[in-house]
């Protein structure tokens, strides 16, 4: 069983109304605290993707600040590779890099290269390493062209990209990814995709948790899913198993030509359950009849049907 | 231990980074040696109105020009003490920049104490000006040990910075910058004696008013930079201000210290630290 690189136990946080008892007594309207995070508790395995799903203000971000030690916990614990966020919060940064689609994070004025050497230079890189290890994720991240450009006049793909290298500079064994791919264009995004992917398969293997809204990326990125809701993880598992949550069987789309000597393509449709013998049966006795298989399309729950069913169990709650 | 060994470092990562925002507005950087030379000439003309006029009671201010250059020079830097530690944090809070800034290894007061390193060398330029401008185009003459002089303007900056630590835990608390900084500002040009003497407060405004100056570190360590410059004292000679400004830092360094911690675990648990 591989070490946990990222290890949650029963975390909560709920931000607290600041002067509560000031504002109060002043009869200026009081806010109740708001409640990010509760009970939270799992674990991101070393060299595993573990993607975070769910809706705006689900407490994704606040799980991330905590995991990052920007904010602390009310309750509970949240350790990186044996080091407690609050207790150990210096060594806990040393292990991680932190990736949001976050603009405002970077100095403007300054170039991509520029930028990079203040925060190498605040992670204790020599100036030396610094520029090896910049001219690397400048060629890994495509940025060699915009380095010398001021980070205003980039475009979103272009600062989002260099968010990702900035993460990866001093080369972490964690890397928090907050929906890495979302100003990129589709190539672009594929690229990111494939390094994300490749980084957690080099030795030694990064471990990546990935927060995003595009599901069909976590499905294909991840290893698990953990599903999020009003402060909650309502679900956590595979993807595969998450979507047999939701329903068990699945449409089957068949097109086929030549069946009983006819010369037309049809479209033949069934609904089986996952992993039946109906469509190894099916595929026989069309070949049987003399039919060709043009094309196969199968219909499957997703992660969206999931996200559905918790969001909705949530509300009747 | 080994944020100590890499704080210089840090602290040349910090000064690196605002040399080239700051060279990035070179007109700007023009524009303020020139703004100094004008103020510098201005000062010249008005102190011709009172050339052999000077009160023999005021004896710093035989020369009022020479008075005045010090005394702008060094409420430049004092005002830098305790405002660009505040400044430092809700600078980089507005811009959204402090989020990526905590991300590496680093803590808050090395954070706070590099980000205004640059501000203390910009000052020390242009407070250096002012008496440069002076000695250069108008003749004005320093005499004294600069080493005693440099050795109060330090010990002052400490005491103000300790302000500029109070004033840094209210900015991380309530996200308002500098809520000290128009206070002393304000309060040091008036009553610490950089246009004309604190005695003539007590004289005209009564001795409650005139009072003011004294609970002012910036009124204690102007007097003893100026007893070395102007008058020419040496060490023996200046002992009070010096055990006044030491008493001032023996109590506002623990008291500040405490409060900054308090204020970086309330803004942590409330998470209004990276909040703009």
């Amino acid at each position: 069983m591989p070490e946990a690189a990222i290890s949650i136990r029963n975390l909560s946080k709920t931000y607290p109304t600041p002067f509560r008892r000031l504002r109060a007594f002043f009869r200026r309207p009081v806010k109740e605290p708001v409640e990010a995070l509760r009970d939270v508790s799992f674990d991101v395995r070393e060299g595993e993707i573990f993607g975070l799903i769910g809706r705006n203000g689900a407490g994704k971000t606040t799980l991330t600040k905590i995991v990052a030690t920007l904010v602390q916990p009310t309750t509970g614990s949240v350790s990186v590779r044996g080091n407690d966020s609050v207790l150990h919060d210096e060594q806990v940064r040393r292990q991680i890099g932190l990736a949001t689609a976050e603009e405002r994070s970077f100095y403007w004025r300054l170039t991509a290269e520029q930028n990079l050497m203040f925060f190498a230079r605040l992670h204790g890189l020599s100036d030396r390493t610094a520029k090896q290890r910049m001219s690397e994720l400048f060629a890994k991240l495509e940025l060699e062209e915009v380095a010398r450009r001021r980070f205003g006049e980039m475009s979103t793909g272009n600062k989002q990209r260099l968010a990702v290298a900035r993460a990866m500079l001093s080369n972490p064994p964690v890397l928090l990814l907050d929906e890495p791919t979302r100003s990129l264009d589709p190539l672009a995004a594929a690229r990111m995709r494939a390094l994300i992917s490749s980084l957690a398969q080099q030795d030694p293997p990064v471990t990546i948790l990935l927060t995003s809204h595009n599901l069909a990326e976590v499905e294909t990125l991840c290893e698990r899913v953990a599903i999020i809701s009003r402060g909650r993880i309502r679900a956590l598992d595979t993807p595969q198993h998450l979507r047999s949550l939701t329903s068990k069987s699945e449409q089957v789309h068949l097109t086929v030509s030549g069946l009983n000597g006819s010369h037309e393509s049809e479209r033949i449709s069934f609904t089986r359950e996952s992993h039946d013998s109906r469509l190894d049966e099916m595929l026989r006795d069309l070949q049987k009849r003399g039919a060709r298989i043009l094309d196969v399309e199968v219909e499957r729950g997703s992660l969206l049907d999931v996200l559905e069913l918790y969001e909705s169990k949530g509300e009747t709650q | 231990m080994n944020s100590l060994r890499l704080l210089p470092r840090r602290i040349f990562a910090f000064v690196a980074r605002d040399f080239r925002l700051f060279v990035s507005y070179r007109m700007q950087f023009f524009l303020r040696i020139v703004s100094v030379l004008a103020v510098v000439t201005t000062l010249f003309f008005i102190s011709k109105i009172f050339s052999g006029f000077t009160d023999p009671r005021y004896s710093q201010w035989r020369d009022p020009l020479a008075t005045w250059l010090t005394g702008l020079a060094v409420l430049n830097y004092f005002m830098t003490g305790f405002s660009s530690l505040a400044n430092s944090i809700r600078q980089e809070q507005m811009q959204g920049t402090l989020e990526s800034v905590l991300l590496t290894p680093i803590n808050l007061p090395t954070v706070i104490v590099a980000s205004s390193a640059w501000d203390f060398l910009e000052t020390t330029f242009f407070s250096f000006l002012y008496l440069f401008f002076g000695r250069v185009f108008f003749g004005v003459q320093f005499r004294g040990s600069f080493f005693l002089a440099v050795i109060f303007l330090l010990l002052t900056t400490v005491v103000l910075a300790c302000l500029g630590i109070l004033s840094a835990s209210f900015a991380m608390v309530f996200k308002r910058g500098d809520p000290f900084g128009i206070f002393l500002g304000a309060g040091s040009a008036l009553f610490s004696g950089v246009f004309f003497p604190t005695q003539l407060l007590k004289e005209y405004a009564g001795p409650k008013l005139g009072g003011i100056s004294l609970i002012l570190p910036a009124t204690h360590g102007l007097d003893g930079i100026r007893q070395v410059l102007i008058e020419g004292h040496g060490l023996a000679q200046v002992t009070q201000p010096l055990f006044v400004l030491l008493g001032f830092l023996v109590v506002l360094l623990p008291f500040s210290l405490w409060v900054f911690g308090r204020a970086v675990r309330r803004a942590k648990r409330e998470g209004s630290l990276i909040q703009y």
